[in-house]
């Protein structure tokens, strides 16, 4: 899928992998990944600046943890980030509703 | 599990031009992903690899963060509010004659100097693709220099200023207003 299509999209795609409970980065990429069969699968390093933006605007919170020795950053929805999503969710059907009725297959009009 | 001195040299790419706490975690992700792929490849150069392909190269990796920084976001508000503010002023000061004010000449070089020098910090930070701590100490810079500048203008108008006029009294405000917003956007700058 190009990048492109993703413009606007990304914030919701991140607050929905995190839908079902707390992930750390790469776990939130492979969750995008493995829900759109590998359509979006986007480079694991740039999930971060997006995910500390979602933070700073309250959306998301993340803490640290040591696992395996390292240090992991672990993020998990707001309430605020569960509205924003719902809103998303909403905002998207009705486009998607709309774009695939002025865009569905139609057929060719009969000519005489 | 060790990791591999590719990944290590990537992470000292990154460690070299990123925050210390955004590089321990883009540590972590980098070895999830190449623990991920050496259990699928059994090769380590392969698995490193595949790692740094699939999470994007250090280039890659340095844009995304310049370009989500809230230090450019700060950078870009101060540009596109520039002219409006420079309107603002201009009409205080050519409404209230500042140029028959009792203000030193070389004062008033230097800071126009200074404003000039200001706006050059901002473009450069909005401009940067991949210096992010380049980026970060040029708003901090010029972010700190505005609020010195709005404040010294505030203060010579509202003391040499000759009368109360209403542009005077829209800049000196507006001017108060950008310092405050700039004041509590950089601690949570700092933070990021």
């Amino acid at each position: 899928m190009r990048a492109e299509a993703l413009k606007g999209h990304l914030d919701g795609l991140l607050l929905a992998a995190l839908e079902d409970g707390p992930r750390h980065g790469y776990a939130v990429k492979e969750a995008l990944r493995e829900t759109t069969e590998g359509r979006i699968d986007l480079p694991t390093g740039t999930v971060y600046p997006a995910l500390h933006r979602l933070e700073r605007a309250g959306l998301i919170a993340g803490s640290w943890s040591v696992v395996g020795g390292r240090r992991r950053r672990t993020y998990e929805l707001t309430a605020t980030g569960r509205s924003a999503l719902s809103r998303e969710r909403t905002g998207w059907q009705e486009f998607a509703t709309a774009v695939t009725a002025a865009l569905g297959t139609r057929p060719w009009p009969a000519t005489s | 599990m060790a990791g591999h001195e590719l990944i290590s040299a990537q992470l000292d790419i990154l460690g070299a031009r990123l925050p210390a706490q955004a590089v321990d975690e883009l540590a972590d992700g980098l070895r999830e992903s190449y623990e991920h792929h050496l259990s699928r490849h059994r090769d380590p150069e392969a698995a490193a690899r595949a790692a740094i392909a699939e999470f994007g190269d250090a280039e890659t990796v340095t844009a995304a963060f310049v370009h989500a920084s809230p230090w450019r976001r700060l950078a870009l508000k101060l540009l596109i509010t520039g002219p409006i503010m420079a309107a603002v002023w201009a009409t205080a000061l050519l409404s209230g004659q500042a140029w028959a004010w009792p203000v030193p000449l070389p004062f008033k070089i230097l800071y126009g100097l200074a404003l000039v020098g200001v706006v050059g910090l901002l473009a450069t930070a909005v401009m940067a693709r991949h210096a992010y701590r380049r980026m970060r100490r040029a708003v901090t810079g010029a972010a700190l220099a505005l609020i010195l500048l709005d404040l010294l203008m505030v203060t010579a108008v509202l003391t040499v200023s000759p009368g109360s006029l209403w542009p005077i009294a829209v800049a000196v405000p507006a001017s108060l207003l950008r310092v405050l917003s700039v004041a509590r956007t950089l601690p949570a700058a700092m933070a990021a």
